[in-house]
């Protein structure tokens, strides 16, 4: 694909640059069927005048027949081109809104920071998602639509010309009118359009601030001010968007009415001839024809100049937002980003915001390859500016910034990739798996996504090696554990994960088993739901799956015979009351479903059911009813689920069922179910449950620790620790990491600059969120293992942390006050010593 | 909701009546006494039982660990650590709530706390005390000023006990007016 070596911006480009570079040849194809369609058109008309004036006139029917035949064959030709014109038109459309769509999104990314400080997310998405599609429709049409109905009006013309030129002035005569006084209408149109198109966007503002802040909204119960604010600019809106409509379809009745002035010049003309005798009958009808179809494309022209304008309009105001250029080189051809050596040196660096504020001045500072610096001082001091600064995410206004003697405002940001890792105060995690949010930074930092490039990323031993070192190893290791296995594959997995419970067995049974409730047939499971308390087993078919169970006809029937059906109904209705009590109105979160026996994408039918609950009595609810709250029933853990409790002689009547429900699916359905046993792997639980053989009992920290210090042991034993770590990478980490606590999210992103082991580091608070252990432990790697090596430029919050680092610098109100290392600035009882100390009364 | 009660005679770990307990004890908490029905059954819903051993740490200094106790059995002590060795500092006893402003912000232990006695608490986490705030936009109000109350109530009561004890305390004045 050629490309220019320097291409204009986006923003930049014109509507019709687009037309230019989309697919030549597929414009040159519908060129040609272009061509090939306006002939088909003509035609019929010619062909109508000989069915008249030589067939039926001199009553010929071979000569009908003919005419006819080559008639429908026009016709049939005429409607498939039509269509093919279509089919190219939207490929071309689609494609280029598509490349449209690309180019736009890859240059907003590049704006610089500050431009998304001021910018509403849902603008951007409105701008991408809808307001551009028009242009795409555009495109598709630009030259296929003009130059079709061009070339066919002129066909039409010249055979009406050619009929009789008195007759084809006078149906002519009204375009050239329409022609005049279009487009001043269509100005007003476009006036009306582009206050349309900035009224809709300050109200999706609106919209976007009052969704954000509605709990201020119900807090204040403010809903009087919001909604008058809503109903202010909704009025407006409705004013434009009437007089824009209005105006619109003004524009098009006018012109319909003007085309349709013509039949009438056209009967009271050649009727007149006709009856003088100075025109045939024929001629006449294919006069009515001709006349009638230029109907068809001057409006598909007129059509196509309100698409163009509307289209223009929302493309350029759409550009224009987003008209900004970057502020850094993405990547500069030609050569290969620098490999700096990490010294830092900063002169006279100065920072001044958007409206004058001075957020940092004259900045001096050196710091030599390797060399650690800490920035401390108070919130809003400049200490997080600077690193910014450092790390190209701010562009300072004067003074010197340099990192391996070059100039960082000139650097690309490819060269900014290579030389630096950054983890910000609050990192951003992105969908995905664990795997791909560490290896990010690596990817980002590949020339391509080939497969030989992706090659060059580091190996699985270094990806858990910086797991360990970020102190997210165990929590990777439980998300592994806590992975269900697909059925019946991985089958030597499983037999390892055996043997490794039978090690666990051995070595902590006795041990944790205040922490662990084992699978024991006599013995009810607290942690477990009902249903696998009742079947003691896993459903290897499918209708026996617990989803199905409260639907399946043998367990119905067994629960009859063994009276549990009515008790674990009425089981569900109190669940069912109690969970939607507690939880009505909660946003679905994983925080308030956890511990609820109804999953969050369910509640609204429980929500339904509780309302007929109140009215209604158990047994005379519909089957329906009775089946949603058996299954609820089933799925209850007590041990987990706190809204409800489970009765004693309810707990007694399944554990008698258990033992009945073994014999009676063995005799009905042998191999329905794998029942548990310690020498079977149990493939609808978890990696954890099998090898525990059974379920932790708390959650609460302490207890979880011990339990999965001993399954470590055993999994080393096994020579299987690596292997379920490598499952856990693969852990989806929610949208924006969501199923990640902070202190996950911010290790997760530690690792992540590990893995990555740039020459210049830089942290802005990010260790905040951890705790007292993993921030010694991460300072402690910091200073043996990367002191010498890379360059540390860390905003530290706890001063605690900061006596190894080379250098101290306190920052106050934007400049540096004191510089130096940390015994030599307390010794000194100036600012640092205040900081560290209390300020002295 | 007698319902769950009248068919649940007995007291069982992890049932309704492990969360009817919550909320009865979370309402004797002067921290949470003034709210509003619908939050505190939130909150003794999300709040999770934990049980120590006698000499277990609940956290240690410098910790942040964004949590809250409510005793419901047993007795707490915070300790102070200092050159060897640590200093012991109040006894918590059941009923007693600690850790309140540790959900509002991020607040590094200026102390450890260990379990005197094998204990039960009430933790609730600052994750899940933030989100239900998030539901529950009046509530914050009135958590501060139960804040504001318990500051300065403190304050005065250390001024009258400590007045003639600590004259250049006196300098140090002032937590109440913070």
């Amino acid at each position: 694909m050629p490309m220019d070596d320097t291409p204009i911006q986006v923003t930049k480009r014109s509507l019709f640059s687009w037309v230019r570079q989309s697919n030549m040849k597929l414009q040159v194809a519908l060129l040609a069927v272009i061509m090939l369609t306006v002939a088909t058109r003509v035609l019929p008309l010619e062909l109508q005048k000989k069915i008249i004036n030589e067939a039926i006139n001199l009553r010929k029917l071979d000569l009908l027949l003919v005419y006819c035949g080559l008639y429908l064959a026009a016709v049939v030709v005429s409607s498939g081109l039509k269509y093919l014109i279509n089919v190219i038109q939207t490929y071309l459309g689609q494609e280029a809104l598509e490349k449209l769509r690309k180019e736009l999104y890859h240059h907003i990314l590049t704006l610089p920071l500050n431009y998304f400080r001021k910018t509403q997310a849902g603008m951007v998405v409105s701008a991408l998602v809808t307001e551009i599609a028009p242009a795409g429709d555009f495109i598709g049409q630009a030259i296929a639509v003009p130059v079709t109905n061009v070339l066919t009006l002129l066909a039409f013309g010249g055979y009406l010309f050619f009929l009789n030129p008195l007759m084809a002035c006078m149906s002519l005569a009204i375009y050239p009118l329409v022609l005049v006084i279009m487009p001043r209408m269509q100005r007003s149109t476009n006036i009306a359009n582009k206050k349309r198109v900035d009224v809709t966007r300050d109200m999706s503002s609106l919209i976007a601030e009052s969704i954000t802040g509605v709990h201020e909204i119900h807090g204040n119960a403010s809903y009087r001010i919001e909604n008058s604010r809503f109903d202010r600019m909704a009025a407006a809106l409705l004013k434009i968007r009437i007089r824009w409509n209005l105006l619109k379809t003004g524009t098009k009745s006018f012109n319909n009415f003007c085309v349709s002035l013509a039949p009438f010049l056209l009967f009271i003309v050649g009727g007149w001839l006709i009856i003088e005798g100075r025109f045939d009958l024929g001629s006449l009808v294919a006069f009515l024809s001709a006349q009638e179809k230029l109907y068809d494309p001057w409006k598909e022209l007129m059509d196509f100049y309100q698409i163009y304008q509307d289209a223009g309009v929302r493309y350029e105001r759409t550009m224009e937002y987003f008209d900004f250029p970057p502020e850094h080189t993405i990547h500069l051809t030609g050569r290969a980003p620098y490999e700096l050596d990490g010294s830092l040196g900063v002169e006279g660096l100065t920072f001044v915001a958007d409206g004058g504020i001075t957020l940092l001045s004259d900045i001096n500072l050196a710091l030599k390859p390797g060399e650690h610096l800490a920035l401390v001082g108070f919130s809003g001091s400049g200490k997080s500016t600077l690193a910014l600064c450092v790390g190209q995410l701010y562009k300072y206004t004067s003074g010197s910034l340099k990192l391996g003697g070059q100039e960082v405002a000139d650097l690309t940001k490819r060269d900014i990739a290579t030389n630096i890792g950054f983890v910000s105060q609050s990192p951003f995690i992105f969908t995905g798996s664990i795997k791909e949010n560490l290896l990010y930074a690596c990817q980002a930092a590949l020339e391509s996504d080939s497969p030989e490039e992706l090659a060059k990323l580091p190996s699985l031993d270094d990806q858990i090696a910086v797991l360990q070192q970020a102190g997210i190893f165990v929590d990777v290791l439980r998300f592994g554990l806590n992975t269900i296995l697909a059925h019946d594959q991985e089958s030597e997995l499983a037999q390892r994960i055996i043997r490794v419970r039978q090690g666990f067995q051995q070595d902590f049974g006795q041990e944790l088993a205040g922490e662990v409730e084992f699978f024991d047939p006599q013995r009810y499971l607290h942690h477990s739901t009902v249903a696998a308390n009742l079947t003691f087993g896993s459903p290897r078919k499918p209708e026996f799956a617990t989803g199905n169970l409260s639907r399946n006809a043998f367990f119905l029937a067994f629960l009859d015979k063994q009276q549990l059906a009515m008790p674990l109904i009425a089981l569900g209705a109190e669940l069912t009351q109690t969970t939607v009590d507690i939880l009505s109105g909660l946003p679905k979160d994983n925080v308030f479903f956890e511990q609820s026996p109804i999953p969050p994408d369910q509640f609204e039918e429980y929500k339904q059911l509780a309302e007929l609950l109140k009215k209604t009595r158990l047994k005379d609810l519909g089957e329906a009813e009775r089946s949603r709250l058996l299954d609820l029933a089933l799925r209850f853990v007590p041990g987990r689920h706190k809204t409800a409790s489970l009765p004693l002689n309810l707990e007694t009547l399944i554990l008698e069922g258990r033992a009945g429900f073994k014999q009676e699916i063995e005799a009905a359905d042998p191999g329905a179910f794998a029942f548990y046993a310690p020498e079977e792997y149990i493939y609808s639980q978890t990696i954890l449950d099998n090898i525990l053989f059974g379920k932790p009992k708390s959650d609460a920290a302490t207890s979880q620790e011990k339990i999965y210090q001993s399954i470590i042991q055993c999994l080393i034993a096994e020579d299987l620790l690596e292997a379920i770590v490598e499952i856990g990478m693969h852990f989806s980490v929610g949208s924006k990491g969501d199923k990640l606590s902070g202190g996950q999210r911010q290790k997760l992103a530690i690792a992540r600059v590990f893995l990555k082991r740039p020459k210049i580091l830089i942290m802005d608070e990010a260790t905040s969120a951890l705790d007292n252990k993993s921030q010694s432990r991460i300072q402690n790697l910091l200073e043996t293992r990367w002191k010498g090596k890379s360059t540390l430029i860390a905003v530290v919050h706890r001063l605690d942390i900061i006596k190894n680092f080379d250098k101290v610098a306190v920052m106050k109100a934007g400049k540096i006050v004191e510089l130096g290392p940390y015994d030599e600035l307390m010794a000194k009882k100036g600012s640092l010593y205040e900081l560290v100390h209390g300020k002295k009364s | 909701m007698s319902l769950s009660t009248e068919r649940n005679p007995e007291c069982r770990p992890g049932g309704a009546c492990e969360f009817q307990e919550n909320l009865s004890a979370l309402r004797q908490v002067d921290f949470f006494s003034s709210l509003p029905m619908e939050a505190l059954k939130v909150f003794a819903y999300l709040c999770a039982r934990e049980s120590y051993h006698a000499g277990e740490y609940l956290f240690h200094q410098n910790d942040v660990e964004g949590k809250a106790f409510c005793i419901l059995d047993g007795e707490l002590r915070l300790l102070l650590p200092a050159e060897g060795g640590e200093v012991q500092a109040t006894l918590y006893k059941a009923g007693d709530f600690l850790g309140g402003l540790s959900l509002l912000g991020d607040v590094r232990r200026l102390f450890s706390l260990k379990a005197e006695t094998d204990a039960v608490c009430l933790v609730l986490t600052r994750e899940k005390f933030k989100k239900t705030l998030d539901q529950f936009p009046g509530v914050m109000p009135r958590l501060l000023e139960a804040v504001a109350e318990r500051v300065l109530a403190w304050e005065n009561q250390f001024i009258h006990d400590h007045a003639d004890l600590c004259a250049h305390c006196h300098a140090r004045l002032g937590a109440s007016l913070v």
